[in-house]
């Protein structure tokens, strides 16, 4: 009888210090079992619960793209007793993985759309699971304009920051990186994300608005997106947090009708609106 | 429908033999209350209880289940079934189990609970006497046709019209002296198990649908606030509901602290940690007020899991309503005064 709760093992084989204040670490892993990467089948939105003997497991957005071979990545702000254990590893080091969980993005229905990522934060990880999948080689034809608008604090507070670098220089891709306070040196926008996302005033027509970041950013981005004439259900929303055991069971993550986990944890605004407000 | 007679004096015979076999559990008095328990010998067995202070989930979904080990090797799992008969299980918490058992098999199979409630078998009563809170008979669980293996109908003096459901059920005959019902037998289990009714004291004034309907709409009624201004935030009404599957997880260190194991314990949403989470910069609890975790369980067991159970996931079992403190955990007066409004 196979055990839901028993983790994958996993070998820590990067770690990656993405901001100044060194409070959010990408980390590379690889499967020991090769078996064990085939059937974590996974695609960009889906999270997996990340787990330390003896400290406990995290559930976690998935911030690879499965296009990108073998190991898995994710990226990990250290905030409770797992992610501090996290932070503290070494590369080589073996912890346990379970997963893809959740519904992830509608990459179905993403086709042929034009693409609006909006995040802000360290919120930014499976919004570049979804950037590197779509801008893909083979795939960048399947969709219109990918327009990205990704902010945080301050420059030092960016995720992924050479990888923005690289994108901005592509030309089928709109990035606009925004910090909401620049420092000397700083060749980007200045101005919150909401402020950004008008003033580039991406189109509405055969468009997807994904949004991902913290609450006021969302709250402050949403009605923006209605303005220009973005459809309640062509907005996308992950939540990411509250979920725990991953399987739709623990009760945790259960708001209204639906479990976040199993349900989600991507919902159209037009689903969160029918939710009631615990989120 | 196979049905079978088993005279009265042939049970405890029939009860020794199986505990002889098999561990069986059953309602045992325990001071002025009933529990499930192991039997030690036949006459512990009291299938004359009204409730039980915890519902029999606990054999499946215990209150604290070990989910897997860890050890420097790696992860193990621990799904360990133990074979058990659970002797004496009334409607309402057959009605319970099925629940339950649906929950856990819905999207990804949670073994570590259909394991063991598959490695039990299942002995039902019909209710010999009305426990003070309970109202089944408003939830429709005051009779069932499945969940259960085998089905004991006390008829009275004469003994038991003994229904047998499954082969589990049937494995169970060789142990006791059966022999074929008679009309008049069978007439006298079909009056006891359909004929009788308004034995509840507590009562819902609509069907569970109706019912469902409106509290949906109730998400701003002031009566959460009224009621929740007495609650202690215990969770006593969660841990004895036999539908509340709420969990949390932990790791445990062994002594020698380098292995050790993941369980799960019981949770309740009326804690106050239970909608607690990590955020930066510290916690954040999604449901901060008492009225909102009060209000979170009732409509938890009135509306959100009805489009998974296709009903209310609340068999009016009472024993939440017996267990408060502070006694406002019924849900009775709660569901009718906002029908009423």
């Amino acid at each position: 009888m196979n055990n839901p709760y028993l983790p994958k093992r996993v070998r820590i084989e990067k770690i990656i210090d993405e901001t100044v204040g060194r409070d959010i670490k990408s980390f590379v892993f690889s499967f020991l079992d090769p078996q064990d990467r085939q059937s974590f089948d996974y695609h960009p939105g889906q999270f997996a619960e990340i787990s330390i003997a003896g400290a406990g497991e995290i559930p976690i957005g998935i911030a690879s793209s499965p296009t990108e071979g073998d190991t898995v990545m994710f990226t990990v702000k250290k905030m409770g007793v797992v992610t501090k254990d996290l932070h503290n590893s070494s590369p080589g080091r073996i912890v346990g993985l379970r997963g893809p969980y959740g519904n992830g993005f509608p990459m179905e229905e993403l086709k042929g759309k034009h693409i609006v990522i909006v995040g802000g934060g360290f919120a930014f990880t499976t919004l570049r699971a979804l950037a590197v999948y779509l801008m893909g080689e083979e795939r960048r034809k399947d969709y219109g304009d990918i327009t990205i608008i990704y902010g945080a604090r301050t420059p030092g507070d960016l995720i992924y920051r050479q990888e923005l670098e690289a994108w901005s220089q592509r030309k089928d891709l709109n990035v606009h990186i925004t910090v909401d306070k620049a420092e000397p040196g700083w060749q980007g926008k200045e101005g919150f994300v909401p402020a950004v996302v008008k003033q580039v005033a991406p189109s509405a027509k055969e468009a997807i608005a994904i949004v991902c970041g913290p609450p006021i950013m969302i709250k402050f981005t949403i009605p923006i997106l209605f303005e220009l004439g973005f459809a309640a259900d062509k907005i996308l929303n992950s939540l990411e947090m509250r979920m725990k055991c991953g399987l739709g069971k623990c009760g945790r993550c259960n708001i209204g009708h639906k479990y976040v986990c199993k349900d989600g944890p991507v919902f159209t605004y037009a689903e969160l609106q029918n939710m009631p407000p615990e989120y | 429908m196979r049905l079978l007679f088993l005279q009265k004096e042939e049970l405890e015979p029939f009860v020794s033999r199986l505990i002889a076999w098999q561990e069986v559990v059953g309602p045992k008095a325990k001071k002025n209350r009933f529990v499930f328990d192991k039997l030690e010998s036949p006459a512990e067995l009291r299938l004359d209880y009204d409730t039980t202070i915890l519902p029999p989930k606990k054999y499946f979904f215990q209150p604290q289940q070990d989910l897997i080990r860890f050890s420097p090797e790696g992860f193990t799992g621990c799904i360990e079934p133990k074979p058990r008969i659970i002797f004496g299980v009334h409607p309402y918490d057959i009605k319970a189990i099925s629940m339950l058992d649906y929950l856990f098999s819905d999207g990804k199979k949670d073994w570590n609970y259909l394991a063991n409630r598959q490695a039990a078998t299942i002995v039902g009563i019909n209710v010999h006497q009305v426990f003070k809170t309970a109202f089944f008979e408003s939830m429709g669980a005051s009779i069932v046709t499945k969940g259960y293996d085998l089905f004991l109908t006390d008829i009275g003096e004469e003994g038991f019209v003994v229904e047998v459901a499954t082969d589990k059920g049937e494995a169970l005959l060789a142990y006791g002296h059966f022999t074929q019902v008679t009309p008049d037998q069978a007439q006298k289990r079909r009056k006891i198990l359909y004929g009788q009714s308004d034995r509840c004291s507590q009562k819902l004034f609509n069907l569970p649908e109706e019912v469902s309907e409106k509290v949906a709409l109730s998400f701003y009624h002031p009566i959460w606030e009224e009621m929740a201004s007495r609650c202690f935030s215990c969770g006593a009404c969660n841990l004895v509901c036999p539908t509340c599957y709420c969990f949390d997880v932990q790791d445990m260190w062994n002594l020698d602290q380098e292995s050790g194991i993941r369980f799960r314990t019981w949770d309740g949403c009326l804690t106050e940690d239970f909608a607690k989470v990590t955020v930066q910069g510290g916690t954040e609890n999604f449901r901060q007020d008492r009225s909102s975790r009060y209000r979170h369980r009732i409509m938890r067991k009135a509306v959100y899991l009805n489009s998974k159970l296709g009903g209310p996931a609340c068999v009016g079992c009472g024993r939440c309503a017996s267990a408060c403190p502070a006694d406002l955990a019924n849900p009775v007066p709660v569901l009718n005064k906002i029908m009423e409004g």
